[in-house]
């Protein structure tokens, strides 16, 4: 590539992206114009469970500190935004809060930054155990703040209406929202991937004591990990919770710990890509396949209803996926946005880059 | 006030039975597999339902009930043994790679029996002479409760005695504590990872039907709470310790059941929070458990 001028190469990356990005915001005013109700929902729902694997994906994959607690901290967020955004009214009706939340009313942007600090600071659940415990018995450490969130928030009362959960939330998050906010993730944690934070937590993921050696502290990255990761996930939370416009202590439950998981197993967790196809696949799979478990009389044949059949196929998927792709479909690059250029380039580059490796 | 925690840690001593039950099997899968079986809850969970269709939709007499019980749980832990984890392991995946397979087979069994027997609870039908209740001093003994127990201790003992004498017992002991070195010296790791999961699953199995008679109630979601809260009795008793693991089963027991018992009815929703705290002071203060644990330590500890 070095005879390419330099000069020529940036105009047509500068060009590239342009249109790259004109066809993404056509394709958004399309369906922000067509897609209407479940289908909006669904692709809306697609956008902040992009949002969720790529934040959880900073920790457990860069970092390769294996957290499911993401559920926990998720819910905290939710609840936080939920407060600031509710009507006041309703809020008085079915509340005892503090009179100062009670008359508290931000717009949504504020709202959003608020959980997502919120958000962090709750994180310091996890960041403890986190510098003690190891391997699986992190995992089930981080496990049990889930449900040790849930718990409370089914206790707290006065805060989130217990069991009942929260209605009328305001329905604030649409198109614009999501992929604005997705974008922003996705050029961050690009950028974020290979500078020296990033470069310095996968080193730490790899071998902690090795980092450890080369100078990298060990403590302050790790923290920096939960710090951008929970800020992510805490946000997605957040637009979640005005996606459906309701809330209760169980919905950030392990099931759906599991979703974000199989998205991230199915699509390989350690690359933007991945996280971005693994949450299409598992969200239009999800929502999309639910007629299937609802019954349905196939070549005379009558179906009976299986509610379950969904994530069984799931489960069987994630298995699969395991023992035969254990880096996702993504994750290994052996398909990625990369090889696929590479399969169109012309046969002129690939000897250069021949030339380049010998 | 006396008569009171009497009561209670006669109503706890079953539970206790059930928690120490199951977690044998997470404690020695751990040891010899080094991963969480997550799907053991949902063995226990197939031990229960399996007796509840034998008996109440089929109408078969209790005893056959039970042994269906145990040859289904005993069947589905081989199965997964055989087709989820043993290909999993053999290709050398990360630790994370195995938890993930094992996490998405309990969520799929678990979602199977949804599938064909919805999430609904359903009465598990306890033979009349089972209600029969024994009053001794005040304190009042229900019949399964003894039952269970007597069983319990039955089989710990045999177990500890098969475990500590007995030559598969040391193989599975040796595989525990060091994999590699054990095969070195000829012991068949893969008979005994085989053995570790019959003894686990029927264990489970046998737990669920424990379950079904002193709580009543079987749904396919039955499984999550007392399989998580195993695991914590498995570490309780230094992970990979058979013995350990039994009596953890019983202090969890024991101690929820009087957290819920001598703390204001206002704090009793908080119960689940207390096992988890627990794991928590476990973990930060002697994660190797309060007996000696069978395992080598460095995965533990930072």
């Amino acid at each position: 590539m070095t005879y390419v001028n330099s000069n020529n190469s940036k105009v047509r990356r500068i060009w590239k992206i342009l249109i790259l990005t004109t066809i993404a915001v056509g394709l958004l005013v399309l369906a922000n114009t067509k897609l209407r109700g479940f289908y909006l929902g669904v692709f809306l729902l697609f956008g902040i469970n992009a949002m969720a694997c790529i934040g959880v994906s900073i920790t457990n994959s860069y970092a390769n500190i294996f957290s499911l607690g993401f559920g926990g901290i998720m819910l905290v967020a939710a609840y936080t935004c939920a407060l600031l955004t509710l009507p006041i009214d309703y809020k008085t009706s079915v509340l005892t809060l503090p009179l100062w939340l009670e008359n508290l009313q931000v717009p949504f942007g504020l709202a959003l930054v608020v959980s997502g600090i919120v958000a962090v600071l709750s994180s310091i659940v996890l960041v403890l155990p986190a510098f003690r415990l190891r391997g699986h018995y992190f995992v089930l450490a981080s496990m049990g703040i889930n449900i040790v969130m849930a718990n409370l928030a089914i206790n707290l009362r006065s805060y989130t209406h217990g069991p009942l959960g929260l209605r009328n939330i305001p329905f604030h998050t649409n198109v614009w929202w999501v992929y604005g906010l997705l974008a922003l993730t996705v050029f961050f944690v690009s950028r974020f991937k290979w500078s020296k934070f990033g470069r310095a937590l996968i080193s730490i993921g790899k071998d902690q004591t090795l980092a450890a050696t080369l100078g990298i502290n060990v403590v302050r990255y790790k923290i920096y990990a939960f710090v951008i990761g929970s800020f992510i996930v805490g946000i997605s939370g957040a637009l979640w919770v005005h996606c459906t416009g309701s809330m209760h202590p169980n919905v950030f439950d392990l099931n759906f710990v599991f979703n974000i998981i199989a998205m991230l197993a199915i699509g390989g967790s350690s690359s933007i890509t991945g996280a971005l196809f693994g949450a299409a696949i598992i969200t239009f799979f999800t929502h999309l396949a639910r007629p299937i478990q609802e019954g349905f009389v196939f070549l005379g044949f009558n179906v009976p209803p299986m509610i379950g059949l969904i994530q069984v196929l799931m489960a069987v998927m994630v298995i699969l996926i395991m023992i035969f792709l254990p880096d996702g479909l993504f994750g290994s690059g052996k398909i990625s946005l990369s090889s696929i250029k590479r399969l169109f380039a012309t046969p002129q580059v690939g000897k250069e880059r021949k030339e380049e490796k010998a | 006030m006396g008569l009171y925690i009497t009561q209670q840690l006669v109503n706890a001593v079953s539970y206790g039975s059930i928690l120490g039950l199951l977690a044998v099997g997470y404690t020695m899968i751990y040891g010899i597999l080094g991963l969480i079986n997550f799907a053991h809850g949902e063995v226990f969970m197939i031990g229960a339902f399996v007796c509840y269709l034998a008996t109440s939709v089929y109408s078969m007499p209790l005893i056959y009930g039970a042994a269906l019980a145990l040859l289904a749980s005993t069947g589905v832990g081989l199965l997964l043994q055989r087709y989820v984890y043993r290909p999993v392991i053999k290709r050398k995946a990360p630790l994370l790679t195995v938890f993930i397979a094992s996490f998405a087979a309990s969520i799929g069994l678990r979602h199977i029996m949804m599938m064909f027997y919805t999430d609904k609870r359903r009465a598990f039908p306890i033979p009349q002479i089972f209600e029969k209740m024994f009053l001794v001093g005040g304190v009042a003994i229900g019949l399964r409760d003894i039952l269970i127990f007597v069983v319990t201790i039955v089989i710990m003992s045999v177990l500890t005695y098969f475990i500590r004498y007995s030559k598969v017992g040391i193989g599975m002991r040796a595989v525990s504590y060091d994999r590699s070195t054990a095969e070195l010296v000829g012991v068949n790791s893969s008979k005994v990872t085989i053995v570790a999961f019959v003894i686990g699953s029927a264990l489970a199995g046998l737990s669920g039907l424990a379950y079904g008679l002193s709580f009543g109630i079987v749904n396919p979601s039955m499984g999550v709470t007392p399989g998580l809260t195993a695991f914590i009795a498995a570490v309780l008793g230094g992970i990979g310790n058979v013995t350990g693991a039994m009596i953890g089963g019983f202090i969890i027991g024991i101690g929820e059941v009087l957290f819920v018992a001598l703390l204001p009815a206002s704090l009793s929703p908080l119960r689940p929070l207390f096992v988890w705290i627990l794991l928590f002071v476990i973990l930060f203060t002697k994660p190797s458990g309060l007996f000696k644990p069978n395992v080598k330590f460095e995965e533990i500890w930072e």
